[in-house]
């Protein structure tokens, strides 16, 4: 067997051929389709937006339904779906009226009817539970008005219904909304922007959105959520990119033009490349916090919960959560550092660098004798692991017998509602975090709800901070608001319900190519109207 | 013949029936709740609680696992619990994907790997023996994704000549379709190119030293007589082995390279589901996946009767 050399160069004459065949199947494909966008969001697993609050079904809901009120870029509650509305002198009477043109994406009329059956299940969401608390009745009058009644006035009404927190009030279609918030609604058939395309959808791996024609925007220009939702694009497809540095070689390549949510390690690369843009769209960012187990020792005695308080140095915590000092600073307040409610009451506490001594003679004088304090650790989250280790060794390093318990999300969403001491599977802390935008609402926020057994993971209880909490929603004006809030957190930094290790601007984030424009700066979800890709 | 293919069918049904209810016990103590998953990380424990009893996932395990076993008796798979599809019609869209890259990988791993080994036996010793081994050995050892991510870069990135990531199905045209699967189908092919090379040419270099090779060569036999008609059917069988063994590697392959190149298959389905405890996927993949492995072992047994007439069942 003789190889010739003759042979060797049509060898090579031939694999040159064969790889240049690519190439030039890509130069066929033609110019890039500036009415389609492609963007790496988060999987869309649940389609119901009363059925979960997670992050995904929530854009989801924002893209196909519509909503009665939305917030302006000042946060401010205006009309969306309505029309006119009014309040009856005593203000204990709503009425609503729909505006024109409204229609759902199957071709039938929004009616008052409607609206009735999504309100009642939003009700009974947590977002919603409030309002059916104080609701009397709620009913339609005709085809397009329908009233609240409620048994005494509520102050922050509208503000309510353009809620971003935990469930936004989606309108469903009656037919769909009568039914349990525990059962899923999976017909997609909204009136908001877009339309969902059954025919692209392929679950855990791409999901995609069409202009919807029939949508009759309101006249006000874009502002927030609230304005015109005009719609510049043709189609929006959503992929699921596992891997992140497949995502981010994508958006190199220009096969995809944005990823939500980049990884923090990767924002050099991406701001060294002259195409891509990092953009903030949520200012305000989220608060991570570490959650304590208040029904178990030690954290069950007040004195190491404040031991933990001083333990706490949020500037290490945000070098491993958000290196790039653009993107993280400290919080002190339990209504964030974004919200009109954001005080310094009681944060005395706070020191750059923490103060380890102090803490160590709380925990002496908690009586702490030892006993395994167990971290739970979400394995899948890189900021989690980093800050969770960073919290372990500060504990250590002041005689704590801190353990971390790693596991993936679905084994440490189980154990963390075990109530029991650590022997029985029961947990001492984990972190977790919230938008900082929601703190400004202590009735939606989850992390600020003391009342025991039924609040948030952790389980913390103050009488007296529920008794001031209680009163929120009947405050009208920013500035009493903002007297309660200074009571509020003065007894919360007393007992200590929860730990904020700081803001972080990273999670609300874009990095996009240039040419996709139009992103609406808002805090907890992503709008797809507004668009515009040259 | 008949009863042996017989036998096998039988054994490939108990070994199905084994894992479902292995797979089936193991998801259920395996810590996790797809109720806290569905609702969302700030969801409140009572939406969870409710979305927990809506699923039936607080009844007894027996009866969690009859109304399982009835329906997969009855050809019902059940549907996902997050998207509520039937996991069926999840499975086929996701088959296309995995089964092309699977063939892409064995045909261009079983040609390159045999050649390879054929070519480094019969220069052994020599400097394309040596660059084969060293090939061999890095191939082996190197992860996939480790191959994958260079091959994006140079590829990809670089050149530009191939996509980063996705997936064209067969129908858009076989010319997106292939230039979509190169690059996974290269690297998921370098180590089982690298394992088949090494077992060709460990089963060829035996063989070469037989009597009976020397005997042909004395007869006049060419090159190319004596390595595919005497050396390499002799040695076939240990090749067919690991081919037929190597398709459990190439499951857990497939499953990395899709993940890489962001390849819609059965293996990120499985990959997801677990993650997210979606119950029904997983069982129904497992379950499936293990009945494909015993068939391809069945196969593979019986090609041995093709290479050597000496087998009989």
């Amino acid at each position: 067997m003789t190889i010739l050399r003759r042979d060797l160069f049509k060898l090579g004459l031939a694999a040159g051929a064969a790889l240049s065949l690519p190439s030039i199947s890509r130069a066929q494909a033609g110019p890039v389709d500036v009415q389609t966008v492609r963007l790496v969001l988060a999987d869309l697993q649940v389609y119901d937006p009363m059925f979960s609050v997670g992050a995904a079904t929530q854009n989801h809901g924002m893209a196909i339904y519509d909503t009665l009120f939305a917030l302006d870029s000042k946060f401010m509650p205006q009309p969306q779906m309505v029309g006119r509305w009014g309040v009856s002198d005593d203000k204990r009477t709503y009425t609503f009226e729909l505006r024109d043109g409204l229609g759902w994406h199957d071709g039938t009329p929004v009616t008052a009817a409607d609206c009735v059956a999504s309100i009642r299940r939003w009700g009974q969401t947590g977002s919603g539970e409030l309002l059916m608390e104080r609701a009397k009745d709620i009913s339609k009058k005709d085809d397009k008005t329908f009233t609240i009644s409620l048994k005494e006035p509520l102050g922050a009404l509208t503000e309510r219904l353009a809620t971003l927190a935990g469930n936004c009030l989606f309108i469903m279609r009656e037919k769909d909304a009568d039914r349990p918030a525990t059962e899923q609604v999976t017909t997609n058939i909204g009136s908001g922007p877009f339309k969902f395309n059954e025919a692209l959808v392929k679950p855990g791996v791409s999901f995609a959105y069409d202009r919807n024609e029939r949508y009759v925007p309101r006249r006000e220009p874009s502002d927030g959520f609230a304005g015109g939702k005009v719609v510049n694009v043709d189609h929006i497809i959503c992929e699921n990119i596992g891997s992140q540095q497949t995502a981010l070689a994508a958006l190199q390549a220009g096969e995809i033009d944005a990823i939500y949510g980049p990884p923090v390690d990767l924002y050099s690369v991406i701001e060294s490349d002259p195409n891509l843009v990092i953009q903030v769209i949520d200012k305000a960012g989220d608060d991570a916090c570490l959650r304590l187990n208040h029904l178990q020792k030690p954290f069950n005695n007040v004195k190491a919960r404040q031991a933990m308080l001083h333990l706490i140095d949020q500037e290490a915590v945000l070098r491993v959560i958000a290196p790039d000092s653009r993107y993280g600073r400290p919080v002190t307040s339990i209504f964030g550092n974004s919200t009109p409610y954001s005080n310094d009451e009681k944060t005395d506490w706070y020191q750059p660098g923490g103060d380890p001594e102090r803490a160590k003679q709380l925990f002496q004088e908690a009586g702490y004798a030892g006993e395994k304090v167990v971290i739970l650790q979400r394995s899948d989250t890189a900021v989690v692991v980093n800050a969770t280790q960073v919290v372990a060794a500060k504990l250590r390093e002041i005689g704590v017998n801190a353990e971390l318990a790693p596991s993936d999300y679905g084994a440490y969403s189980k154990r963390r509602a075990n109530k029991g001491p650590v022997e029985d599977g029961g947990w001492s802390l984990f972190m977790s975090s919230d938008s900082d935008y929601v703190q400004g609402d202590p009735t939606a926020a989850i992390y600020l709800n003391a009342s025991g057994e039924n609040a948030w993971y952790g389980w913390p209880k103050n009488d007296e901070f529920e008794a001031l909490r209680a009163k929120w929603p009947d405050i009208e004006t920013i500035d009493h608001r903002k007297a309660l809030a200074r009571q509020m957190q003065s007894i919360w930094w007393d007992f200590v319900g929860d730990i904020r290790l700081g803001q972080v601007l990273t999670t609300g984030t874009f990095a996009r190519r240039a040419a996709l424009t139009g992103f609406i700066e808002m805090p907890q979800r992503v709008a797809l109207w507004n668009l515009q890709k040259v | 013949m008949g009863i042996y293919i017989f036998r096998r069918m039988v054994s490939a049904i108990v070994v199905m029936a084994m894992v479902g209810v292995f797979v089936f016990l193991l998801l259920r103590f395996a810590p996790g709740d797809p109720a806290a998953i569905i609702a969302g990380d700030n969801a409140t424990p009572q939406m969870i609680a409710g979305i927990r009893e809506r699923l039936g996932l607080n009844k007894p395990l027996p009866v969690q696992f009859m109304h399982w076993a009835l329906s997969m008796l009855g050809g019902d798979f059940g549907s996902s619990i997050f998207t509520g599809r039937p996991v069926l019609q999840l499975l086929s869209q996701r088959l296309e994907p995995t089964v092309s890259l699977s063939i892409l990988t064995w045909i261009l791993s079983v040609t390159m790997g045999v050649s390879f080994g054929i070519l480094a036996a019969w220069r052994a010793g020599g400097s394309i023996d040596r660059a084969l081994t060293v090939f061999a050995a890095v191939g082996f050892s190197v992860p996939v994704f480790v191959v994958g991510y260079f091959l994006v870069y140079f590829f990809a990135i670089s050149t530009r000549w191939l996509p980063v990531q996705g997936y064209q199905p067969i129908a858009n045209g076989v010319g997106p379709w292939l230039v979509h699967l190169i690059l996974p189908t290269a690297a998921l092919s370098v180590p089982f190119i690298a394992f088949i090379a090494r077992i060709t040419r460990a089963s060829m270099l035996e063989v070469l030293s037989e009597d009976y090779m020397r005997t042909a060569a004395a007869k006049g036999a060419s090159p190319y007589a004596m390595l595919f008609h005497h050396a390499l059917k002799n040695a076939g069988v240990p090749i067919l082995t690991v081919v037929g063994l190597s398709f459990a590697y190439l499951i857990s392959g497939v499953v990395l390279t899709e993940t890489v190149f962001n390849v819609p298959g059965v293996g990120r389905l499985v990959v997801d589901a677990i993650n997210s405890r979606d119950y029904p996927i997983i069982q129904s993949v497992l379950i499936l996946t293990s009945g494909l492995y015993v068939l391809i072992n069945l196969a593979v047994d019986l090609a041995y009767t093709l290479i050597d007439p000496r087998i009989r069942y």
